[in-house]
């Protein structure tokens, strides 16, 4: 599994499609092979029996008409009378004869109580006893035609036996058919199978021709393998560079031990169909699986080469390369991540741009509209107010308590005034230690700037109890703020070194606004507006002093005006 | 071979016969088949002796051996009035018969010499044959005069000592299509010999095949 997770997404692809591919090839293979080899080995069995019964029907048809023959040959009154001589010499060429007359292989006369008389065929001697030969002693014994498969110095005969009556039987004629070579070769030529007849002990004709047979039956006589799987069950017998389909059909005879007709077939032979079905099928697959493969390498290498590139693309990001793009062209699912991706980064590399600009304080509005806007980052001249924020009393604060405890106090003071601030949709330029310098109307311009600023510093206000009240739970004194706020023009833009480039407003107004936020000490007052300012609110702000100060650095006096909140009475801080 | 084919007393009496007439002469000639090819074994006779010709001295005899379990001659023409012996000289038993027209006759299973002749006084052709042995055939051929020859292998034949005159021949094979009296020919026989050629259609006779039994048995 490791190995497995170490490997690329090409060879993922590509080991997986393959093998499947690879398994379907060979299991179809596997389905073709055993599917038409059962077949065809069902069918060669069944040709097999065939052939089994075909002989078993030969050897009855043979004895039938032997039978026929010879009954007729014993109703024929010159051999009564030849028999009647009872001279061997003269009865031997009345069997020769007879023989011809219904050609027959052997042709045997016996006396009336089975000792030959003459023969035509075989090596019996004349006077021989030859009762118990199978047909003949069953003959004697029932006074009429007998038939039996039997053997006679080793070839396998179809043997009849029939009384020759005068009217009482005189003797007998033994007649034989044998079950030769060419028996065995004419069966073959019939059913395609070659054919063996053998015992255990013996064989006594084959289909095959000798060389082949000497190799076959080595020890002349059926093999222990062939008798050991016995009858009615094929098996297969290794033969040169082939195998041998073989059956062992049993044949009912006189002989002391089983008879069996052994049917063989090639079974390679009978498989060719299947083993050239197989090379095509074969062939066929192997063009199919390096199809497949190639098609499979270049699905892999089209899928994974872009994934490579976006992998190397995504390094590079995360080494900072924000200006890194990738040049996948395409419609698909790569296509769209290779764009999503190319988005991603220029949003990154867009957002960079911004945090470098705005640096952290810019809240998502504004910078929503910055970038939707398009809006300006340039130099501009324009009017913006200023909001300036401190807290009062900072300073012997910050003396008195734990550097942590003030950072944390400093934070959470922060986190609500610069909440105030992007509630109102203004911008924290500065972060002034205890106090936030927050712009209205810069970068992103609104109508009502002015009301927005003091708005904020309205909520600034509002929220400074709560915030009081959760100090003095961790034992803080309360905090007090003051706020000066005034509307003017000045330049915006993108201003600094290149590297430390920051959007900044720069003119006298910002010093204006300053300075009025330290007027709020003095004039004990929480929020002080320029006169500016004061002239562009709205009816639903409450002031409260005016006043006309001396500000140093300006020549004009300039008019302050307090602001009050809500809840603030009405001319309430002027005791001051 | 004139004491084979005729029998002592029938060679003797040709003989007679030619001294008697002195001036007899030969009928020579061949039997043929239509593509000129002799055939054996036909036999050409004389159909009539002419008027005032000398009837026969003897009874006539002739031999019809058995040897080898097969009749020698295979053809056998006997003038009319023969006596034929029918000696087996083979070791087994022979039954021979006919059932010609012209002969009916049986002699059962025997051996040896001891068979009587058998007389054949009607002409025409007796054809014989062994009970228990199918393969032996022969034809006695009974003719009216005593002037017959048998083809040889070439079909040339002879009929000799023949009295001059004008005769009818006939030709007659055991295998032969047309009917003896259609093959008559009229032969003017002088002071010299004569020459007479026969054609005739004739069906082979069949070859007796040996048994094709067990090679690996016999």
């Amino acid at each position: 599994m490791r190995w497995w997770a170490r490997r690329r997404l090409r060879t993922k692809i590509f080991l997986p499609f393959s093998g499947l591919i690879l398994a379907t090839l060979l299991s179809t293979l596997w389905l073709i092979n055993s599917a038409v080899s059962n077949q065809l080995e069902s069918n060669l069995r069944a040709k097999l029996m065939v052939t089994g019964e075909i002989f078993r029907g030969l050897v009855s048809e043979r004895a039938r008409r032997l039978t026929a023959d010879t009954l007729l040959l014993a109703a024929d009154f010159a051999l009564k009378r030849a028999i009647a001589t009872y001279d061997p010499e003269t009865l031997a060429t009345v069997a020769v004869n007879y023989r011809e007359r219904v050609d027959l292989d052997l042709l045997w006369i016996t006396d009336e109580s089975g000792t030959l008389l003459a023969a035509a065929g075989g090596h019996q001697p004349a006077g021989r006893d030859i009762g118990s030969l199978p047909p003949l002693q069953g003959a004697i014994a029932q006074g009429r035609e007998a038939a039996a498969l039997s053997e006679v110095d080793g070839v396998l005969f179809v043997f009849v036996a029939v009384p020759v009556f005068a009217p009482d039987p005189i003797g007998y004629l033994v007649a034989g058919s044998a079950i030769d070579d060419d028996t065995a070769a004419a069966l073959e030529k019939q059913t395609g199978s070659a054919v063996t007849f053998a015992t255990a002990t013996q064989l006594f004709a084959s289909s095959w021709p000798r060389p082949e047979r000497v190799a076959l039956f080595p020890a002349g006589r059926l093999g222990d393998e062939a008798l050991r799987r016995g009858d009615k069950v094929t098996f297969l017998v290794p033969f040169r560079n082939e195998r041998l389909l073989s059956l062992l059909v049993p044949i009912e005879s006189t002989l002391n031990a089983p008879l069996f007709a052994l049917m063989q077939e090639s079974y390679d032979r009978a498989l060719q169909p299947l083993y050239a079905l197989r090379r095509r099928v074969a062939l066929i697959g192997a063009v199919a699986l390096v199809g497949a493969l190639v098609v499979g390498a270049l699905l892999a290498g089209g899928i994974a080469a872009p994934l490579q590139t976006l992998v190397g693309a995504m390094r590079d990001v995360l080494a900072g390369n924000l200006h890194r793009r990738t040049d996948v062209r395409r419609d698909d699912e790569i296509g769209f991540l290779a764009r999503s991706f190319n988005e991603m980064v220029a949003g990154l590399e867009e957002r960079e741009a911004i945090k470098d600009t705005f640096g952290r304080f810019v809240s998502r509005e504004v910078a929503a509209a910055v970038l939707d806007g398009g809006t300006a980052l340039g130099g501009e001249r324009r009017e913006v107010t200023i909001l300036f924020q401190d807290v009062r009393g900072f300073t012997s604060l910050a003396e008195h308590a734990e550097p942590d405890a003030l950072v944390h106090l400093v934070n959470r003071l922060m986190t609500e005034m610069v909440a105030a601030v992007e509630g109102e949709g203004g911008t924290i330029r500065q972060f002034t230690g205890d106090g936030v310098m927050a712009l209205f109307g810069a970068p992103v311009r609104h109508s009502d700037d002015p009301e927005r600023a003091v708005r904020a510093a309205l909520a600034m206000v509002e929220r400074l109890p709560r915030l009081n009240r959760d100090l003095a739970t961790e034992g803080f004194a309360a905090l007090r703020i003051g706020i000066g706020i005034h509307t003017g023009d000045v330049v915006v833009g993108k201003i600094g070194p290149d590297e430390r480039v920051e959007y900044s407003v720069v003119g006298d107004a910002v010093n204006l606004a300053g300075r009025i936020e330290g007027l709020t000490k003095e004039m004990q007052a929480v929020i002080l507006v320029s006169g500016e300012t004061a002239a562009r609110l709205g009816p639903a702000f409450r002031f409260g002093r005016r006043d006309v100060v001396a500000i140093r650095g300006k020549d004009q006096p300039v008019e302050v005006v307090e602001v009050l909140a809500p809840g603030d009475a009405e001319g309430g801080l002027v005791q001051s | 071979m004139l004491v084979q084919r005729f029998g002592f007393f029938g060679t003797l009496t040709l003989i007679v016969l030619a001294a008697a007439i002195g001036r007899a002469a030969e009928i020579r000639g061949r039997v043929t088949d239509p593509q000129g090819k002799g055939i054996a074994d036909a036999v050409v006779f004389v159909q009539a002796v002419p008027a005032g010709a000398v009837p026969f001295a003897a009874q006539p005899t002739a031999v019809m051996d058995q040897v080898h379990k097969e009749f020698i001659p295979h053809v056998l023409p006997v003038v009319v009035g023969t006596q034929v012996s029918f000696p087996n000289h083979d070791q087994i038993h022979h039954h021979v018969y006919s059932f010609s027209r012209t002969r009916t006759f049986e002699i059962p299973l025997y051996k040896g010499e001891q068979a009587a002749p058998v007389l054949f006084d009607k002409v025409g052709a007796v054809k014989l044959g062994c009970n228990i042995h199918d393969w032996m055939s022969a034809v006695i051929l009974v003719v009216p005069t005593p002037y017959f020859a048998v083809t040889a292998a070439d079909g040339a034949f002879t009929i000799a000592a023949v009295p001059p005159g004008t005769y009818s021949l006939a030709a007659w094979h055991e295998g032969s299509k047309e009917k003896v009296e259609d093959t008559a020919k009229s032969v003017q026989l002088g002071p010299g010999n004569a020459d007479v050629s026969f054609t005739l259609s004739v069906v082979p006779r069949p070859v007796r095949v040996p048994i094709h039994g067990l090679r690996s048995f016999e």
